[in-house]
């Protein structure tokens, strides 16, 4: 039995998709007892996002919902009837945070908002997360992972080393990255208010947005502006040490020359080509005016070579210098193999998988991932709990509340 | 009075340039009193950057990149390949709940910067390590790199990039920001661990490791299907239209993304409803999903002529997920970002008002965080030598003349 730091904690998530419900998972993952409300019926949306086994869509089997909602109970409830309000103000009256990622205003339209929810809990601490946070005037935007991601320095920034703007649209990271940005951020500013409230005793409101979250990746390309005055270009011409994915001869190695020091160990790699020893590359000035001869020269050499010897090679010589891997070749790396970066996790429907283990391993008490809930799974535990005899569930079942 | 949730809790920060120091400036802004391990043997390259320094003039007080990453820090200079040096750090340790660092594992380990040597220090101590790859593990655990490289050896880059093209590069340092308050989550849960049971703790953290996580649908289609997914350009797993679209000027853009019938009918309207979006392939989200290559085609050609920020404005108002690409002085006249709270004005002594990004989370019960300005190199020498470990006067002017507090 791992050691959960976080074992004392009781967390009601009211969300959907991926900010608030890998907040949440963060929490269940440390200990935490994390009780998911879904929407009767359908539950979260998530569960009707691929990846699937064998691509056929199946609500208990969707890999993006069960990595999403590891260690957690789920509990069918719709808070916006009454039954469900009751329910819900019930869970929230002796738990310590609420996860939350409904437009704003949602909570106050059903009776719910946060002034309701201190009156009744003030201990709570209440996790909201959207798109562009509680206040101001994009407050009402609706925002997807897309739109957070590109309205931020880091987006438009993607891909970098553009060489014609008319072909190349700015692109989103793989994956949720501004979603999975303002989660994190929420779940470390949900552990602030924890610390907060045993400073106060008072419960808060924590507004964690994804767009700023993103927003927050690019500090150095903000700080080029309002401190030197230069504004950001995502062009190849305009960019001081230009770095990319470049192709070798079985696949793709990254590195950086911005240093003489790197300079000369990646000619040294190389084999020393004469081609290279030219002595307008020897300054960083040098190699940045030449950089269209220097990178042509370098693509040519670098297809001599394989990619694990690059990288092997180059490492030891001091380069700055690592293998550009697909998804595959990292799911079987040797490397995060040993450091045991995904963890199998069965479940009763839709079998038996890797998923990726932690965000970071810890020596003492080590996030643990245990299987997402079936529908509606700890509905009758929960609510018996709560003192609800089973008559009483079934009248709520019939009245759409659970 | 506000109080602050960190109050009461110290911060030994031996970290530099972009992940440490966002982590500890999570810590610092919350109330911890972060003290911030530097040298002038080993300056930290976001104060010497000059891409950074305020208008153009060089200076280590002067780099907004450093500004940016270290407000609300305490900073001393301390000479660590002195051995007088290190007995100071460790005396700073004992005295600390968090160790910080993020060097590369070698010179962690030159420096003595490891787990078993800071629990010797103090044992209930929770360390923080943050690299590349992680600080177990094989070869990889020792080699050098930075943000982008952990990018590249999980899969991101490769799956970044347009459909059938080569593996294109995530914009700035992504994994460095990322990993920063994943870091910060657990630590404070280490926290709790350790004022419950009085167990200290390792935090071995990878960006790379930050990375999977984040592109988990990825790992996860490749574990269930065997289906190792390329270049994925702007495609969503369900949502079309769901692209970037180029608007009028040289390089402006706007996100469209469209996620059911309701944001397809409220864009048809403000569209003005072409003729091409009656044609059948384009009636529902499976259709569209399926036709979105040429969706977008007809959707580039309506945003073309026309303004980013106008029209993300008139989307929005008419129900549809669309946001402009902002570039540098978009970002920073934002009215959103100023009237939410993101950006705040800083009075420095050197470079005079500059605005900096503020924290990007707010708390009820703390409307003001610790916002105190980045220290300059060495400031808080006398207070930190002086004061948290008790040294004369005349002892730190011989252990300045010694170049020890360097």
């Amino acid at each position: 039995m791992p050691n959960h730091a976080l074992r004392d904690l009781r967390v009601v998530e009211y969300a959907e998709m991926v900010s608030g419900p890998m907040c949440g998972k963060m929490f269940a993952d440390m200990g935490a007892e994390v009780i998911k409300v879904e929407r009767p019926g359908r539950g979260d949306e998530a569960r009707g996002h691929p990846p699937y086994p064998g691509d056929v869509p199946h609500p208990e089997k969707s890999g993006f919902f069960l990595y999403l909602n590891t260690s957690k109970k789920s509990l069918t409830l719709d808070p916006a009837t009454l039954g469900g309000a009751e329910i819900f103000k019930r869970l929230i009256a002796d738990a310590d945070i609420l996860i939350e990622n409904m437009p704003p205003g949602h909570l106050a339209n059903i009776g719910l908002g946060y002034e309701i929810l201190h009156a009744l809990n003030p201990r709570l601490i209440v996790t909201s997360i959207t798109p562009f946070g509680q206040t101001g005037p994009y407050r009402d935007w609706k925002g997807t992972d897309l739109i957070e991601w590109a309205m931020s320095l880091t987006g438009f920034n993607t891909p970098t080393l553009v060489d014609d703007v008319a072909k190349e649209n700015p692109l989103r990271a793989p994956g949720h990255a501004a979603e999975m940005m303002g989660a994190t951020n929420a779940a470390a500013a949900a552990m602030m208010a924890l610390f907060h409230r045993d400073l106060t005793g008072e419960g808060e409101w924590v507004d964690a947005p994804c767009w700023q979250a993103t927003v927050n990746t690019s500090k150095l390309e903000m700080a080029a502006y309002s401190y030197v005055g230069i504004p950001f270009s995502r062009q190849r011409a305009n960019v001081q040490v230009g770095l990319e994915p470049l192709p070798c001869r079985d696949g793709y190695i990254y590195t950086l020359w911005a240093a003489d020091a790197h300079w000369r160990a990646l000619k040294t790699l190389l084999g020393n080509p004469p081609e290279l020893a030219n002595e307008i590359f020897d300054t960083h000035a040098g190699r940045h005016q030449n950089d269209d001869i220097m990178r042509t020269l370098i693509r040519e050499e670098l297809a001599k070579h394989d990619m694990e010897h690059l990288v092997t090679e180059g490492q030891r010589l001091g380069l700055t210098i690592g293998p550009v891997h697909t998804v595959a070749q990292a799911a079987h790396n040797s490397h995060l193999r040993a450091r045991g970066a995904f963890v199998e996790i069965d479940h009763p429907v839709a079998g038996r998988f890797e998923f990726p283990r932690s965000l970071v391993q810890m020596s003492g008490t080590p996030p643990h991932s245990t299987r997402a809930p079936l529908l509606g799974e700890h509905n009758v535990e929960i609510l018996g709990r709560l003192g609800y005899t089973s008559e009483d569930l079934q009248g709520l079942r019939a009245a759409g509340a659970i | 009075m506000q109080r602050l949730p960190l109050e009461g809790i110290r911060v030994a920060d031996f970290s530099w340039i972009i992940n440490g120091p966002q982590i500890a400036q999570w810590l610092a802004t919350m109330g911890a009193e972060v003290i911030k391990i530097e040298s002038q043997v080993y300056i930290d390259i976001g104060r010497t950057n000059p891409a950074g320094m305020a208008d153009r003039v060089a200076g280590v007080n002067r780099s907004g990149f450093y500004h940016a990453l270290n407000y609300g820090k305490k900073a001393i200079t301390l000479n660590m390949g002195n051995p007088k040096g290190r007995d100071l750090a460790h005396e700073i340790v004992r005295r600390s709940d968090f160790v910080l660092e993020c060097f590369p594992g070698p010179t962690a380990e030159k420096l003595g910067l490891t787990y078993a040597e800071m629990k010797k220090l103090k044992s209930d101590i929770i360390m923080i390590s943050v690299s590349l790859l992680g600080k177990t593990g094989l070869e990889p655990s020792r080699w050098v790199g930075w943000g982008p490289m952990a990018c590249c050896f999980v899969g991101m880059f490769d799956a970044q990039g347009y459909p059938g093209g080569p593996p294109r590069q995530t914009g700035g340092t992504w994994p460095d920001y990322a990993i920063a308050s994943s870091v910060v989550f657990h630590a404070l849960a280490a926290l709790r661990h350790r004022n419950r049971t009085g167990e200290g703790q390792w935090i071995d953290a990878s960006m790379g490791e930050t990375v999977i996580g984040q592109m988990h649908e990825w790992f996860t289609d490749y574990f269930m299907n065997g289906r190792d997914r390329r270049q994925w350009g702007n495609r969503d797993d369900v949502m079309a239209p769901h692209n970037t679209y180029r608007c009028k000027g040289d390089d402006h853009w706007i996100a469209i993304a469209v996620a059911n019938q309701s944001e397809w009918e409220a864009l048809r309207r403000v569209m003005g409803n072409p003729s091409w979006s009656d044609d059948a392939k384009f009636a529902d989200q499976l259709s569209r999903w399926t036709s979105r290559d040429e969706l977008d085609v007809h959707i580039a050609a309506w945003t073309r002529d026309q303004d980013h920020l106008e029209l993300a404005a008139r989307l929005q108002a008419a129900g549809v997920a669309a946001g402009p690409v902002l570039d540098s002085a978009e970002l920073h006249n934002n009215p959103h970002l100023w009237e939410w709270g993101y950006w705040w004005k800083m009075d420095h002594h050197e470079v005079g008002e500059r605005i900096l990004p503020g924290m990007p989370v707010k708390l009820s019960g703390a409307p003001q965080l610790n916002y105190s300005y980045p220290p300059d190199l060495g400031e808080h020498n006398r207070e930190v030598f002086g004061g948290l470990l008790g040294l004369s006067d005349a002892e730190i002017k011989l252990l300045i003349e010694e170049k020890v507090i360097y």
